[in-house]
């Protein structure tokens, strides 16, 4: 069975830098992965791909292409499938629309969500309207990962990440903590964890390597491996492909969240 | 990366792929179909199913309903039409501002969890081909189990041949087409009869979808009524699409009861050409049938849908056909027919029937034989 992730967090928090990082780590491991971007930026898979930007689904459909597989999933490092759904140009359209009709598409012409030991789905911080979760809600993410910082907003993102969640039906399968240097961090995000009723699974340090590699157009995988950040990558790839138990996470109270912020 | 040839924008409104799904989901024998949108959607077909002993309802999706999903409305929906109507087959059709905020049907049922088949059918108008609404509530019928792979794909074929025949001489075969009246009932009916009156030989062919057979075969009738009435009754030969063997529950039940009128009116039809959903293909056996059989007959008369024959074999003959659609008429002159009739608002009076209709044109023909 092929483990189906999206990673949640506010918007800018990380996730699409993590979720790259993770699958080049899982390829590395010789996994199958597959990324799906479902950001109207597309930026999922520019570091897999050694910069380059791929066609997403959307441009393609507005230039009436009749869309085949090989048009949309490209392989990147290691062999991870690159997709990117893209969407209309902000402010016009319907983005949610857009990945509504998209997944429907690569589920039928498309093997990569199948053929895959991972699919990460990487969505965008600010879940606006239902097409944003038409991943989830197709029965396609079977496991949720949380993304936070320490700080108090980052952390009021995930506790509604966590609200949501609990309605939807998925597994909530763990926090990652991606740090902004807050004091205390990995505690708080730590003690955040243990009150949704769930584990800290990495705490990721702030490393301007992250930067600099994507500047480049590449993961810290593939452009310093012997770096310690990308041993922390490699290491919340083992937890994420490791089995865990399936929880339906709890929230906390606005209160509770203020003070935990504060230690 | 092909680039798909862009298609012509098609200027005058056509029909919907949610009424499409709509009457599938009649012709599947569903008891109640919910319509989850505004309260408005398809309002005028919902209301002629009900005719037809199918009941459509729906989840009234309002602006707020937009903005913050319509879920749990449609949930009290499906609970709703459980506890009020027993039903033993439910539909739930999507409309297009539900599709668009991403409500996913399926939600209700898990949460619901009726112990009826529900078919989902997850769809909008905006398909440029109206069967695509039919397709997709084949599809998921095929899922539910309600019909099997080899009628799914026979139906799915049919469909295909359904958007080319709309594509050549169809709804969909011009930019814009002008609605028209067609030609006066009682001018054709004239010539009608005066080329029975001269002892020529005719093809009385119906070519009809599904239950629009109830009326327009009583044109057919017609004809026949007549040409017997001035003692040329051998002169004219009977086609018609009414194979009782085929197609979906309601297809089949609409062919037996027409066959059953006919044999009560002492009408024989020569050639089954096929079954009441075959009207995109049955054309092609019309087609050989005349090659082989009556290549010298002077006139015909087709009924239903007359631009899905080939016109090889037909084009000597003077051609008098009647259609439904006031947007048919054009095409069907462009394509040679001599004369073009349309029984308006044939479709509505053909719903919630289940013997012959008698229509405007076949009284018309009866009228006029009278004073001969
Ligand atoms: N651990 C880290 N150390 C240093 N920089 C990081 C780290 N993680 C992410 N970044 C940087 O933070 C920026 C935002 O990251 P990213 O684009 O992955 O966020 P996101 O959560 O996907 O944003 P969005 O919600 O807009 O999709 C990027 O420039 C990225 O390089
Ligand atoms: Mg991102």
């Amino acid at each position: 069975m092929s483990k189906q992730i999206a990673i949640y967090g506010k918007g800018g928090i990380g996730k699409s830098s993590t979720a790259s990082n993770v699958a080049a780590a899982c390829a590395d491991d010789g996994h199958r992965v597959t990324i799906i971007g479902c950001d109207p930026k597309s930026d999922s898979s520019i570091t897999l791909l050694n910069g380059r930007r791929i066609p997403t689904i959307m441009d393609l459909m507005r230039q009436g292409v009749d869309i085949t597989e090989d048009d949309i999933v490209f392989n990147g490092y290691k062999g991870v499938k690159c997709v990117e759904i893209g969407g209309p140009e902000p402010g016009i359209g319907c983005a949610g629309r857009g990945i509504i009709v998209a997944i429907n598409l690569l589920r039928k012409i498309s093997k990569a969500l199948e053929e895959a030991d991972l699919v990460i789905y990487d969505v965008p911080g600010d879940i606006v309207c239902g097409g944003f979760v038409a991943p989830v809600k197709k029965g396609l993410v079977s496991e949720a990962y949380v993304l936070t910082s320490g700080e108090y907003m980052p952390l009021y993102a995930a506790n509604n990440i966590c609200k949501g969640l609990s309605r939807l039906d998925v597994t909530f399968s763990g926090v990652i903590c991606n740090s902004r240097g807050a004091p205390n961090e990995e505690n708080i995000v730590n003690m955040f964890a243990k009150e949704v009723g769930s584990e800290l699974l990495a705490y990721i340090p702030k490393d301007v390597l992250v930067q600099n590699c994507e500047r480049e157009g590449y993961s810290v995988i593939e452009k310093a491996p012997d770096s310690g950040i990308a041993d922390v990558y490699r290491k919340l790839a083992k937890a994420i492909m490791a089995d865990k138990e399936a929880k339906v996470p709890r929230t906390l109270d606005d209160a509770r969240l203020r003070e935990l912020t504060r230690i | 990366m092909p680039v798909i040839q862009k298609e012509q924008l098609i200027l005058h409104p056509r029909p919907s792929s949610i009424v499409a799904a709509l009457y599938t989901l009649r012709d599947l024998e569903t008891d109640v179909t919910i319509l989850h949108g505004p309260p408005g959607c398809s309002f005028k077909h919902a209301r002629l199913l009900e005719e037809d002993g199918m009941r459509v309802v729906t989840s009234s999706l309002d602006e707020s309903g937009f903005v913050f999903g319509g879920m749990d409305t449609l949930v009290e929906v499906l609970e709703k039409v459980i506890e009020r109507f027993n039903p033993k087959r439910i539909g739930i059709v999507g409309t297009c501002a539900s599709m668009i905020i991403g409500e996913e049907l399926h939600e209700a049922v898990t949460r619901v969890q009726p112990d009826v088949p529900v078919i989902e059918v997850e769809v909008h108008a905006g398909y440029r081909d109206n069967t695509k609404g039919v397709i997709i509530a084949l599809e998921s019928a095929l899922s539910a189990g309600i019909i099997d792979e080899a009628e799914f794909q026979r139906q799915k074929s049919l469909l295909k041949e359904a958007t080319m025949v709309e594509k050549r001489h169809g709804a969909a075969s011009k930019d814009y087409l002008e609605p028209s009246r067609g030609d006066l009932k009682y001018k054709v009916a004239e010539r009608i009869i005066q080329l029975l009156k001269e002892g020529k030989s005719g093809i009385n062919i119906m070519n009809a979808k599904k239950e629009t057979a109830y009326m327009f075969v009583d044109i057919n009738a017609a004809v026949v009524q007549a040409a017997e009435k001035l003692g040329v009754g051998s002169n004219i030969v009977n086609m018609a699409n009414l194979d009782e063997n085929l197609g979906l529950p309601k297809t089949r039940r609409d062919a037996r009861n027409i066959n059953e009128d006919l044999k009560g009116m002492g009408i024989e039809i020569h050639h089954i050409i096929g079954g009441l959903d075959e009207y995109p293909v049955a054309g092609n056996n019309v087609n050989n049938l005349i090659a082989e059989k009556y290549p010298d007959f002077d006139f015909a008369v087709i009924t239903g849908v007359p631009h899905a024959l080939p016109m090889d074999n037909i084009k000597d003959m003077e051609l008098f056909s009647v259609t439904n659609g006031p947007r048919q008429v054009a095409p069907l002159k462009d394509m040679g027919h001599n004369h073009v009739v349309v029984e308006i608002d044939l479709h509505p009076r053909t719903l919630g029937v289940n013997h012959i209709v008698e229509s405007e044109t076949g009284a018309t023909i009866r009228e006029m034989v009278k004073h001969v």
